[in-house]
């Protein structure tokens, strides 16, 4: 199995994730959009040297990815090639911000340094977030939710189609680089003269399988609408869970949950 | 019922595909499609279900009740935007590649997708679906993931997709293809108890053979036979000229 054949197989992964019967995955759509909406929001108002406050975050969504069964690892694993790019981010503070805001023992530390590790940390807890709600909610409850917000029928479309043609590409990407290596033994990848035509093929037969799958959606009565998104009963319990989990998120941005809790035990 | 008359496409590239083309197909009846490869079997399926811009007058129309209507069509539509919604209702499409038919992430999921947007409450498409499951077989797929299954499988249950659907016409593009020979027995079976208009596209001709009782040779963007399975599959020089052979069990018996 190729790597690319690997990347497909990861992303059809999504839907066996998303198929699960936790109580999270158990939620109506709007309410996790909530919720995570609200997350990220709070999150990424923290202050930019609050890093004590902002240990606490982490605790959400690990308690959703407990309940949820899914596994932390997985969210982890998937996101490998972004999460170099959000630890890329604020790498350059630590040169243009050199304020000593902080003490450890008897190491200075300095406000490049802490923003650096506040904007690493809000990256990876936004990116956990929201796998988490992509990883219990199908990519139609996704768009239905959205649809209920009055999001246009053309986003919403877009997005499912996006979700789909990730899968496509990679297939016919995945068959057209098996066809290269059987003709090309002992190559490794493919060789950059190929690459133009090779790009041109993979877009032209993508779009054309992409086209037969709009119209195949487009032959069973779609239009726009996901009606077929909703599952058979969604638990009661999703708006009080949300709600309560929204208040959680608003507590942990004004009170600093590590620094009381060291009050209260420590006395510091 | 669907009715083409003086039919033309052309690609964007300039190729005319269809060049005034006329046929028509009673309701009820089971008609083949055969022809070299790219003659435009495939687009004309697409034109019937308005996938193309074909000039030219489509007609299809639906299975009434003999006995209210008097004949065997109750509603015709002819094709133009208006009517699109209700025409694409009423027609069931198998395409060619199984993959592009299913695209929701399990069997199940997949055969409630129509259903449900045409209205029908989830508990009801759910119990289509389960009767279509097991008329084919094919209650073990229910669950199954799409992209867990083997051709043959998704072949089948894109046929299910299908009738979840209820058309009152089939257009199916090479229906048995990628099926093995059990499946494919099961298929011909199938086509044969299913009632309803069906046009079935292909180059297995021996299925044609045993399902079809009418058949339409098309080339050169034109109908050039249509007539009795049993006459235009045992004519072997008309079959030639068409760059077509005689089903394979017609040439065992010699």
């Amino acid at each position: 199995m190729n790597k690319l054949e690997k990347a497909r197989l990861e992303v059809r992964e999504m839907d066996d994730l998303a198929a699960g019967n936790s109580p999270v995955h158990g939620m109506t759509p709007l309410s996790k959009l909530f919720v995570t909406v609200l997350y990220i929001v709070t999150v990424v108002s923290f202050h930019k040297y609050d890093i004590t406050g902002l240990f606490a975050a982490v605790l959400i969504p690990f308690i959703g990815y407990q309940i949820a069964s899914v596994p932390v690892r997985t969210c982890f694993r998937k996101l490998r090639h972004v999460l170099p790019l959000v630890a890329f981010v604020g790498l350059l503070n630590p040169l243009f911000d050199k304020s000593i805001q902080m003490v450890i023992g008897n190491v200075r530390v300095s406000g490049g340094v802490l923003s650096m590790l506040t904007l690493m940390m809000k990256g990876v807890f936004c990116l956990m977030a929201s796998f988490l709600l992509a990883a219990t909610t199908s990519i139609e409850e996704i768009c239905a939710g959205l649809r209920k917000l009055h999001v246009p029928k053309i986003l919403t479309s877009l997005l499912l189609l996006t979700f789909r043609y990730v899968g496509l590409l990679l297939s016919e990407a995945a068959d057209m680089t098996e066809a290269y290596s059987l003709r090309a033994p002992g190559q490794k990848g493919v060789r950059v003269e190929a690459w133009g035509s090779f790009l041109g093929q993979l877009l032209l037969r993508s779009m054309d399988r992409a086209e037969e799958l709009y119209n195949s959606m487009l032959l069973r009565g779609y239009n726009g609408e996901f009606y077929y998104a909703k599952k058979r009963e969604y638990g009661r319990y999703s708006w009080p869970a949300a709600l309560i989990t929204a208040a959680c998120t608003v507590l942990m941005r004004f009170v600093n949950v590590p620094a009381w809790i060291s009050h209260v035990i420590g006395g510091f | 019922m669907l009715k083409f008359e003086n039919v033309t496409y052309t690609y964007p590239g300039g190729e005319t595909v269809l060049n005034g083309l006329s046929f028509e197909i009673c309701a009820g009846e089971c008609v083949g499609l055969i022809g070299a490869n790219g003659v435009g079997k495939s687009t004309l399926m697409k034109a019937a279900l308005g996938l193309v811009s074909a000039r030219g007058t489509i007609t299809v129309g639906e299975n009434g009740n003999p006995s209210e209507a008097g004949n065997a069509v109750s509603k015709a539509l002819v094709m133009n935007a208006e009517n699109l919604p209700a025409i694409r209702r009423m027609l069931g499409y198998l395409l060619q590649d199984s993959d592009s038919q299913m695209f929701m992430p399990t069997v199940l999921e997949d055969m409630i997708f129509g259903p449900m947007n045409y209205g029908m409450p989830r508990a009801e498409a759910e119990k289509k679906a389960d009767e279509v499951l097991e008329r084919l077989g094919l209650q073990y797929l229910k669950t199954r993931q799409n992209h867990r299954m083997s051709g043959g499988e998704k072949r089948m249950a894109a046929i299910a997709v299908l009738l979840a659907m209820e058309p009152s016409m089939l257009l199916m593009d090479e229906p048995s293809a990628s099926l093995d020979p059990k499946n494919r027995r099961k298929l011909i079976r199938l086509l044969k108890e299913l009632p309803g208009t069906k046009l079935i596209s292909s180059h297995d001709l021996d299925m044609v053979l045993e399902t079809c009782e009418r058949v339409l040779i098309l080339k050169d963007g034109q109908i050039v036979a249509d007539g009795p399975a049993g006459e235009i599959l045992r004519n072997q020089t008309l079959l030639e000229e068409n760059d077509l052979e005689l089903p394979f069990c017609l040439q065992i018996q010699g």
